[in-house]
């Protein structure tokens, strides 16, 4: 909304930012200055002609084209020798093949726990928690998987560490919610069962 | 925010109107139309020509400021041989010798001529040129790699990484006939498929996990290599392979997306390697 009410402001902005973007070899540099301070004393003009005039096709321009990378690739680095073999981490298998097997059991067991309170038209209390309990580590493990993907520790350690601790404390606060949607309420597969009107 | 907080002076300022330069138009590549860029027409194009355009990514290393551009080529089809790379070929002899690309066998051996050729990462020598002229072919190099010159992904990476799975046969016992490593038949079809892999990194770099955690994720083509001596019914230490790979990052990063069996120029399936890998472990 910002940048269609002032688009040229945005533009030049956004042309500094370009502009010294492209030039440069490392990442960019503080944004904002070089488009303001090199105002210099004003002549005034209508302001809604020179918006119609110059602003507006600027905005058209600026919407079409306007990236800004989040997370741009660093210049090239090569860590020894091209001949050194990057270096191989210890083995975790908590964090590799026992958490792939965890995760994938938790997936497939998910299919039937899904199906089977519908196809039986019956309700059963510890299936459905066991529902709930599956489907928050599903959704935890893989907004875990979100997280390392995009926000990788050697660039981002704090940010990925912050993350990590917020996906907990949701998911703990998901955990509590459902607990006491199933035990004061009337439950996951009930709820879905009154919201579905296919 | 900044921008909201200025007088009106200097909005005043602002809008005055500032030309828009040709290199914000455009934040990638810029297109440099033929007429600036072709040195040589074709002679007097005979009636039948089938004019093709090219447009080729170029970036010239030895002008560090220069933005990358895509430069627009011509050529008449009827002159040039059915594959890409034989129009690349032409181009460099005939239209402009300063276009840069890789290329050795120019049939799908030697894995030199990978590029993204119409959004595809394939060996230019095993892609035809589409016959319709009214298309443009636009030429890349591989995604998400850095670019030498050109065409010319920097691999130094990609080698590094195959390095560190130790592609070589690993044994502590000698042959029991002391002459070589004998393997059933059955053995040696379980490498089907896992040994034409020509490293051409066309599904690395086609691998969104790959682009974004390049540094610690392996990629496909290199645990299709890794499972290659991992199949190997002579390699005495499948359990080390496995250990290198057991962490969250070197195999784990691959979320099944399959553009790798997608794009393989030799019709291989890294997927599918990848998966057994994993089957592998999951039930060591």
């Amino acid at each position: 909304m910002a940048a269609i009410a002032r688009p040229t402001i945005f533009h030049r902005a956004c042309q500094a930012a370009a502009g010294r973007r492209m030039f440069s070899t490392t990442p960019s540099a503080p944004l904002m200055t070089s488009a303001f301070t090199t105002a210099k004393p004003l002549a005034r003009r209508p302001l809604k002609a020179a918006l119609l005039r110059d602003a507006l096709p600027k905005a058209a321009a600026f919407h079409a084209s306007g990236s800004q990378k989040i997370l741009p690739p660093l210049p090239q680095v090569v860590k020894g020798t091209a001949n050194d073999p990057v270096p191989v981490p210890s083995p975790h298998p908590t964090h590799g093949s026992y958490h792939w097997t965890f995760e994938r059991l938790i997936a497939g067991g998910l299919v039937p726990l899904t199906i089977a309170p519908f196809v039986a038209g019956s309700l059963n209390p510890v299936m459905d928690a066991t529902l709930c309990s599956l489907l928050i580590v599903h959704s935890h493990i893989g907004f875990e998987a979100c997280i390392i993907d995009y926000f990788p520790d050697y660039r981002v350690p704090g940010l990925r560490t912050a993350l990590m601790w917020i996906l907990r404390i949701a998911t703990v606060t998901v955990g509590v919610g459902l607990y006491e949607f199933e035990t004061h309420d009337v439950g996951v597969t009930e709820a879905v069962k009154r919201i579905w009107k296919a | 925010m900044a921008a909201l907080r200025m007088s009106p002076a200097r909005l005043a300022q602002s809008l005055r109107a500032a030309p828009i330069s040709p290199a914000w138009k455009r934040t990638m590549a810029s297109v440099v139309p033929p007429s600036q860029t072709s040195t040589i027409t074709e002679p007097a194009p005979d009636k039948d020509a089938k004019i093709k355009t090219f447009q080729i990514y170029r970036w010239d290393p030895d002008q560090p400021t220069s933005k990358p551009r895509m430069q627009t080529y011509t050529l008449d089809l009827n002159k040039t041989g059915p594959m890409v790379l034989d129009a690349l070929i032409r181009i460099k002899n005939e239209i402009d010798p300063t276009l840069t690309f890789r290329r050795s066998c120019r049939e799908g051996i030697c894995g030199s001529c990978a590029m993204n050729i119409d959004g595809v990462n394939t060996l230019a020598c095993l892609c035809r040129i589409p016959t319709e002229t009214s298309h443009q072919s636009k030429i890349y190099p591989l995604p998400h790699t850095y670019v030498v010159k050109d065409l010319v992904p920097d691999l130094t990476l990609f080698y590094k990484q195959y390095r560190s799975i130790k592609p070589y046969l690993q044994r502590d016992t000698p042959p029991p006939d002391g002459k070589e490593n004998r393997q059933s038949r059955p053995d040696r079809e379980k490498l089907d498929g896992l040994y034409e892999c020509i490293l051409c990194a066309c599904c690395s770099t086609s691998c969104p996990s790959y682009w974004w955690n390049a540094e610690q994720y392996l990629g496909p083509a290199i645990l299709l290599q890794s499972y290659r001596w991992i199949a190997d019914s002579r390699d005495e230490k499948t359990a080390e392979r496995y250990d290198a790979l057991n962490n969250s990052m070197s195999l784990y990063r691959c979320h099944t997306i399959l553009n790798c069996s997608r794009t393989c120029p030799k019709g291989l399936n890294p997927g599918l390697a990848i998966a057994e890998i994993k089957k592998g472990m999951a039930f060591a």
